[in-house]
């Protein structure tokens, strides 16, 4: 069984230059502890094939429960030159949120 | 305890600016700040000044002063705003113009400069900074060298507190840091220094600063909140009340609209930081990971535990240069076949492209409604939708080229499907990329010029 990343976190989105980056806030524990376990650089590149063309960084904040994810070469070149509609990838965070995760991880997950 | 009241005025520019005249009536503030500028911004102004020699200073300004000022005098609120842009003096002189009209007597204004290297790239090029693009990895700036439009450091609170302990009653910079707006009071109040600083406490300057310095947007704007937001029209903006211990409470007036709770507040902890444990300002570096966050009333959230390191020896440097023009023009569709047609526009379009000798060095359709924010994450819907905006955008060499890829694609919705339905035409635009980089903190200065009346 798989669920959706919106069924676990809330995300939001912004930009620095070429880069793309998305808060993912998980709703509790639980969700924080499966997103932690899924939400890796190499399922995102492989998630985001032909949207981002860089590197991939993920980083946990455990105080609030929170993953930040990172995105270089995300944005057509950033907003000043881009050719996308949403020159500032305001839509990542929503792209981010179909994610599939399998819903046994957070069965299991350890704090739930 | 000593506490310092600040409220954010401005996000952006352009951003509603009543918020930030009930801020100034009503929220008993000690400071309001105002940043204005995202990253291209610099560039606009530096042309504008180009163009005229008295202009370079965010427009706006001069409206929201108007409507400021004669309130924040009478309560002894201080202004801090980087809306001077690329013209810092203009700007002061604006204020004070103002400031004039408004029959406002003693009341001292300053301007903080030093940002612009936009005509000191040769000196920093023969000192040895390298100049290197930080997010690309490019080294030689040599290629863009005869391009670059503009060039301005990110710039720290010591102009700021310098201004401050001179009495000025607004302070007004140039790409003063977005944080500095907000770090540079609290440095003053608190008669913090950088020579013999607690760096956790700037530390937690710079994490309040930076959640509060898009304004609305820690309020419920742009919001996973937003089914959940109180009246959005009449925005209510942050207020921090940041202090002595470097614990800071986040509010906004009552009987305003927007939503303050722990979401809104991580979604900002989390907006354009990247790498949490080293979010770097010219003041310090914030380490989000130690803040912890809790809800202390309705639209309140407490941050405490905040923390921070040594400021970076490097100050970002952000580089505009010129690079190229983007044409678009978009048509849209009617069902049916709302899909085939988008294609056969396409194909058109590209064998008009070739016939007329135009070669982008980069070409996007988007099927607004289908694709144009998925790219190829979107899933091609089962049936026709009931009409789609094929829009169109080419990265190309010049100003007519651009033109050529407007005009080809008008020429679909003649010689193309029928319906196809053209509005008014977009204009070309030229692109002006940014190179951002890193140069030493002790070769860019800052300056204080005080004016007064």
């Amino acid at each position: 069984m798989m669920t959706t990343l919106n069924e676990l976190a809330y995300t939001r989105s912004g930009d620095k230059g070429d880069i793309s980056n998305i808060g993912i806030m998980a709703f509790g524990p639980a969700e924080y502890e499966a997103l932690r376990t899924w939400v890796t650089p190499e399922r995102l590149r492989s998630f985001f094939a032909g949207v981002v063309l860089g590197p991939i960084e993920v980083y946990e904040l455990p105080r609030i429960q929170s993953l930040q994810v990172v995105l270089h070469d995300a944005l057509g070149g950033g907003a000043t030159q881009t050719l996308r509609f949403d020159e500032t990838g305001k839509s990542m965070a929503a792209l981010m949120s179909r994610m599939e995760i399998p819903t046994a991880l957070l069965t299991n997950g350890v704090t739930g | 305890m000593k506490t310092v009241r600040m409220g954010a005025g401005s996000g952006y520019w352009g951003d509603l600016l009543e918020p930030a005249i009930d801020l100034a009536k009503r929220g008993e503030l000690d400071y309001l700040g105002f940043d204005f500028l995202a990253e291209l911004t610099m560039s606009l102004l530096q042309r504008a000044k180009r163009r005229d020699p008295g202009k370079g200073y965010i427009p706006d300004v001069v409206p929201w002063m108007q409507a400021l000022l004669p309130i924040t005098h009478g309560n002894g609120t201080k202004m801090v705003l980087n809306g001077g842009g690329t013209n810092c003096e203009a700007a002061a002189e604006q204020v004070l113009r103002v400031a004039r009209d408004a029959d406002l007597t003693r009341l001292r204004v300053a301007a903080v400069t030093g940002d612009d290297l936009t005509s000191r790239i040769d000196e920093f090029r023969q000192a040895g900074v390298t100049l290197a693009n930080m997010e690309t990895g490019e080294r030689s700036i040599d290629e863009i060298a005869d391009r670059i439009v503009s060039a301005h450091a990110y710039i720290g609170s010591e102009g700021i507190v310098e201004a401050l302990g001179g009495g000025a009653e607004v302070v007004i910079g140039g790409r003063l840091a977005d944080s500095s707006v907000y770090v540079g009071p609290l440095m003053h109040e608190f008669g913090w220094s950088f020579e013999d600083a607690d760096w956790d406490l700037l530390g937690a300057a710079i994490t309040v600063a930076h959640v509060i310095e898009c304004a609305g947007i820690c309020c419920g704007g742009m919001s996973s909140q937003w089914k959940n937001v109180h009246e959005p029209w009449n925005m209510g903006f942050p207020i921090a009340d940041f202090r002595q211990d470097g614990t800071a409470e986040i509010s906004k007036l009552p009987d305003t609209g927007g939503l303050i709770n722990q979401w809104t507040i991580k979604e900002h902890l989390l907006y354009e930081t990247h790498n949490p444990t080293d979010y770097r300002m010219p003041d310090g570096i914030a380490d989000l990971t130690t803040t912890r966050l809790e809800e202390t009333g309705p639209d309140r959230v407490r941050l405490s535990d905040m923390s921070g390191r040594e400021r970076p020896e490097m100050l970002k440097v952000q580089i505009g240069y010129t690079d190229g023009w983007i044409g678009e023009a978009r048509v849209l569709l009617p069902w049916p076949d709302t899909m085939a047609k988008a294609d056969r526009c396409e194909e058109i379009i590209r064998k008009r492209l070739d016939i007329v000798g135009v070669t982008p060095r980069e070409l996007r359709f988007d099927r607004v409604g289908v694709d144009a924010l998925a790219g190829p994450l979107a899933r091609r819907p089962r049936r026709d939708p009931e009409e789609i905006e094929l829009r169109v955008t080419a990265r190309v060499a010049s100003r007519e080229e651009a033109a050529a890829v407007n005009r080809e694609v008008t020429h679909v919705s003649t010689i193309g499907p029928v319906g196809t339905a053209f509005g008014p035409p977009v204009k070309p635009r030229e692109v002006i990329a940014l190179w951002p980089t890193l140069v030493p903190r002790d070769m860019v200065p800052t300056n204080v010029l005080f004016e007064e009346i």
